[in-house]
C-alpha cells in the first residue's frame, strides 16, 4: 500500500517517454486517481509511525499532512493539464513541445514523494534537489529570454541553497554519528530522534541555522526569495500551481525535520527564527504584493506571505502549529485554484499585465467569478476555509504577543488590499478601448475541464469551513502533539 | 604521521587551486582547475581509506573521480566549445582586490574554525579550515563574477568544499547518499549547461 504511492509516479514517469501527449493525458488522470485513493486509504488506516521498503522511507503524521496535501493536489492539476494541453496545441503549440511535460511532471512529483516520505535525510536531500531539476525545465517551458532567466536564477539560487542544507545535514551526521557510529543509521530520522538529548547541543543548533537558510532559499523565506515570483510566474499554470501549493511545503518538511530534531534535544529557542523569518516574510511580501503588475507574480507573493505565516504558526506552537498543518492543506488548494484560474486567462488572452485585461465578468464569467472568490479565500475570509487555519494562528500569536499580533495583522489587511483591489479591478474594469476581438477571447476558447476544476476546487475549498473529515482532524491533532501543540477542540 | 603530511598537502593544494581560480579570468583554465581540485579531493579521500581502512571511502573515491574529476569538466568543456567564449570580460571587483580579499577570507575561516572546533576530528581542524576558506572563496566567486561560467565554477566550489567537509569531520557521508548528491550535481550542471546554450541564442553570456 505504502509503496504504491512511490512505484505509481515512477511507473507513469517510464511510460510518459514513449506515449504520445493526448493519449499519455489519459494515463495520468488514472494514476493520478489512483494515488489519491491509495493516499486516501492510508489516511483512513493509519493509527502509528511505519516504516517501509527496508527502513529508508516512513510515514508519520506529519508528512501524512503534506502527502494528502499533494496528492490532493495533484488530482485536480492532472484533470487541468487534460484541458490545458490540448487547448494548447488546439491553439496552434506543436505537440512536440509538449513531448516531455508529463515526463518532467511525473518526475517532479515523484522526487517530491521520496523526499516526503524519506526516513533518511540524506535522500531526503537528493529528492529535494531532484524536484529544482525536474521543474528547470518546465519552468523554462515557453523558451521566451524571461523564463529562461528565471530558470537560471532558479536552479543556481536553490542549488547553493539546499547546498547550504546539505552542511547542515553533515554536521547533523557529525553529531549523531558519535551516539550510532558511522552508517546510515545515524542519518535515519526515527533513529535521530530516539538519541535525542544525548546529541551535542552547539552542533545541533548550528545545523539548524544552516538547514533554516539553505532549505529556506527553497521555502521563499524573505531575504532568499529572489527567485521565487520569477520562477513561479514563467512556468505553465498547472506546474506553477504545483510550485506555489505543494514545492514549498516538501522543502518546509526539512526545516521542520531539524526543528524537532531541536525540540527532541531540548532546544527551544530556534522557534524565534521561524518567527524571525516567518514574520519578515510577511513584511517583504506585503510591500512587494503592492506594487505588483503582473497578476501571477502577484499570486506567487501571496504563496510566499503564506509560507511566512506558517512558519510563523509552528514558531509560536500552542493553537498555532494546529492552524499551521491546515493552512499548509487550504493554502495549496487555494492557491492551485488562482493558479489553475488565472491560467485559463493567460492561455486565450496571452497577456501577463494586470492593466492590460479588464472586463473578465463578460468575458470570462465563471473563471472570473472563480477567480474573484479564490482571492477572498486566500485572504482568509470565512466562507473559505482558510480562514479557520489563519484564525488559529492569529489567535496564537495574539495569545504569545500582542504587538507582534497587531502588526501581522496590519500586514495581512495590506496584502488583502493589494490583492482584492487589483483583481477585482480585472473582474468589473472597464476597458477603454473599443471591443475588438471579444469574441475570439472568450473562455469558450478553453477545453471544459479548464473551467470547472477551479471552480470544484473553489466549492471544496468553502465545503471545508463547514466540514473537515474527522480522521484528516485526528491526523493533524496528533502532527501537532510533535511540536508540543496540546490543544483540546 | 607522513600519511597525514601528505593528506595535507592534498589539502593545501585545494586552496591553492581555488585562489588562483580567483586570480586568473579565463574560463578554460579555471574549468581545468576544477578537475584538478576535485582530483586533490579524491586523493585526500583515498589516504583517509588506506588510513582508516574503509570501504565506505573507497567507493567514495572512485565516484569522486568519476563524477567529479571526469565527467563533469568534460560537460562544461563541450558548453564552452560551443559558446566560443575564453574570458571573463564583466568582475564588480578587479582580480588584486579579489586576491586579497581571498587571502583575509581564508584568515576569518582560521578564526571561525577555532571556535567551533573541538576532538574527535580526522586529521586536526586544519581541513575544516581549508574548507571553509573554500565554501566562502567560492561565494565570493559566484558573487563578484557576472559571466555564467564563473557562476557554475563558484556553485562547484562551494560544493567540494562540503565535499572536504564532510571527509574532515566524519569518515564521509554514507555511500548511498554520496552517489545521490553527486548524480544530482551531474544532472544540474547538464540542466545548466543547456540554459547556457539557449540563453546564449538570447544575450551574451
Amino acid at each position: 500500500m505504502y509503496e504504491l504511492i512511490l512505484i505509481l509516479p515512477a511507473a507513469a514517469l517510464i511510460v510518459s517517454i514513449f506515449a504520445d501527449v493526448l493519449w499519455m493525458a489519459y494515463l495520468q488522470l488514472a494514476v493520478s486517481v489512483l494515488v489519491f485513493c491509495a493516499v486516501v486509504a492510508i489516511a483512513l488506516s493509519f493509527n502509528s509511525i511505519t516504516i517501509f521498503l527496508g527502513g529508508f522511507f516512513f510515514m508519520d503524521y506529519i508528512n501524512l499532512v503534506i502527502l494528502i496535501t499533494v496528492s490532493t493536489l495533484e488530482l485536480f492539476v492532472a484533470f487541468y493539464s487534460f484541458g490545458y494541453v490540448r487547448t494548447e496545441i488546439a491553439g496552434g503549440i506543436s505537440k512536440r513541445k509538449f513531448k516531455f511535460y508529463y515526463f518532467w511532471k511525473n518526475l517532479f512529483v515523484f522526487s517530491m514523494m521520496v523526499s516526503i516520505l524519506s526516513n533518511n535525510l540524506g535522500i531526503y536531500w537528493t529528492g529535494l534537489e531532484a524536484t529544482t531539476l525536474a521543474t528547470a525545465l518546465l519552468v523554462s517551458f515557453n523558451r521566451t529570454k524571461e523564463s529562461f532567466e528565471a530558470t537560471w536564477k532558479y536552479v543556481i539560487m536553490c542549488s547553493v541553497g539546499i547546498a547550504i542544507g546539505l552542511f547542515a545535514i553533515v554536521i547533523l551526521y557529525f553529531t549523531t554519528s558519535q551516539v550510532y557510529g558511522e552508517s546510515l543509521k545515524s542519518l535515519s530520522f526515527i533513529n535521530i530522534m530516539h538519541a535525542g538529548s544525548k546529541l551535542d547541543k552547539n552542533f545541533l543548533m548550528l545545523a539548524f541555522i544552516l538547514a533554516l537558510v539553505g532549505f529556506g532559499t527553497k521555502v521563499g523565506f524573505a531575504p532568499m526569495h529572489n527567485w521565487l515570483p520569477d520562477a513561479h510566474s514563467q512556468g505553465p499554470s498547472p506546474v506553477s500551481a504545483l510550485l506555489s501549493g505543494v514545492l514549498l511545503n516538501t522543502a518546509l518538511l526539512g526545516i521542520l525535520r531539524f526543528y524537532q530534531i531541536n525540540g527532541a534535544a531540548g532546544i527551544y529557542y530556534p522557534r524565534y527564527f521561524l518567527i524571525g523569518f516567518g514574520f519578515f516574510t510577511i513584511l517583504v511580501s506585503a510591500f512587494s504584493i503592492i506594487k505588483q503588475t503582473d497578476y501571477k507574480r502577484l499570486f506567487a507573493f501571496s504563496s510566499m506571505e503564506n509560507m511566512g505565516i506558517i512558519a510563523l504558526g509552528f514558531g509560536i506552537g500552542g493553537i498555532a502549529v494546529i492552524g499551521s498543518l491546515l493552512q499548509i492543506f487550504f493554502h495549496a488548494l487555494n492557491k492551485g485554484l488562482l493558479f489553475l484560474s488565472s491560467g485559463n486567462v493567460l492561455a486565450v488572452t496571452h497577456e501577463r499585465k494586470i492593466e492590460k485585461i479588464r472586463n473578465l465578468s463578460k468575458n470570462f464569467p465563471i473563471t472570473g467569478l472563480v477567480l474573484l472568490f479564490g482571492v477572498m479565500g486566500i485572504s482568509g475570509m470565512p466562507p473559505f476555509a482558510m480562514f479557520l487555519g489563519e484564525i488559529y494562528i492569529m489567535t496564537g500569536v495574539f495569545r504569545s504577543n500582542i504587538i507582534l499580533g497587531f502588526l501581522v495583522f496590519i500586514l495581512l489587511i495590506f496584502i488583502f488590499i493589494g490583492l482584492f483591489g487589483k483583481i477585482l479591478k480585472m473582474y468589473a474594469g472597464n476597458n477603454d478601448s473599443d471591443e475588438r476581438a471579444d469574441e475570439l477571447q472568450s473562455e469558450n476558447a478553453a477545453h471544459p475541464f479548464m473551467i470547472y476544476v477551479p471552480l470544484i476546487l473553489l466549492l471544496v475549498s468553502s465545503l471545508l469551513l463547514f466540514y473537515i473529515p474527522s480522521q484528516f482532524l485526528n491526523i493533524v491533532k496528533s502532527a501537532s502533539y510533535e511540536f508540543g501543540g496540546k490543544i483540546i477542540f | 604521521m607522513i600519511m597525514e603530511k601528505i593528506a595535507e598537502l592534498f589539502i593545501i593544494l585545494i586552496l591553492v587551486s581555488v585562489v588562483l581560480n580567483v586570480s586568473s579570468p579565463f574560463i578554460k583554465f579555471a574549468i581545468k582547475l576544477y578537475s584538478f581540485q576535485s582530483l586533490m579531493l579524491a586523493f585526500y579521500i583515498l589516504m583517509g581509506a588506506v588510513h582508516f581502512n574503509s570501504i565506505n571511502l573507497y567507493g567514495s573515491f572512485v565516484i569522486t573521480v568519476i563524477f567529479k574529476v571526469i565527467l563533469i569538466p568534460y560537460f562544461l568543456f563541450k558548453t564552452l566549445k560551443k559558446v566560443k567564449i575564453d574570458k571573463e570580460i564583466d568582475m564588480y571587483i578587479g582580480i588584486p582586490e579579489a586576491v586579497v580579499f581571498a587571502g583575509s577570507l581564508t584568515l576569518l575561516s582560521n578564526l571561525i574554525a577555532q571556535k567551533i572546533i573541538n576532538t574527535g576530528i580526522t586529521f586536526g581542524s586544519f581541513v575544516f579550515t581549508i574548507s571553509l576558506a573554500t565554501f566562502l572563496i567560492g561565494a565570493m566567486l559566484m558573487v563578484t563574477r557576472k559571466t555564467l561560467f564563473s557562476q557554475i565554477i563558484g556553485f562547484l566550489t562551494i560544493d567540494n568544499a562540503i565535499f572536504l567537509a564532510a571527509n574532515s569531520i566524519t569518515h564521509g557521508m554514507p555511500l548511498l547518499v554520496e552517489l545521490g548528491v553527486l548524480f544530482d550535481l551531474f544532472v544540474s550542471i547538464l540542466i545548466l549547461s543547456v540554459l547556457i546554450l539557449n540563453l546564449r541564442r538570447n544575450v551574451a553570456v
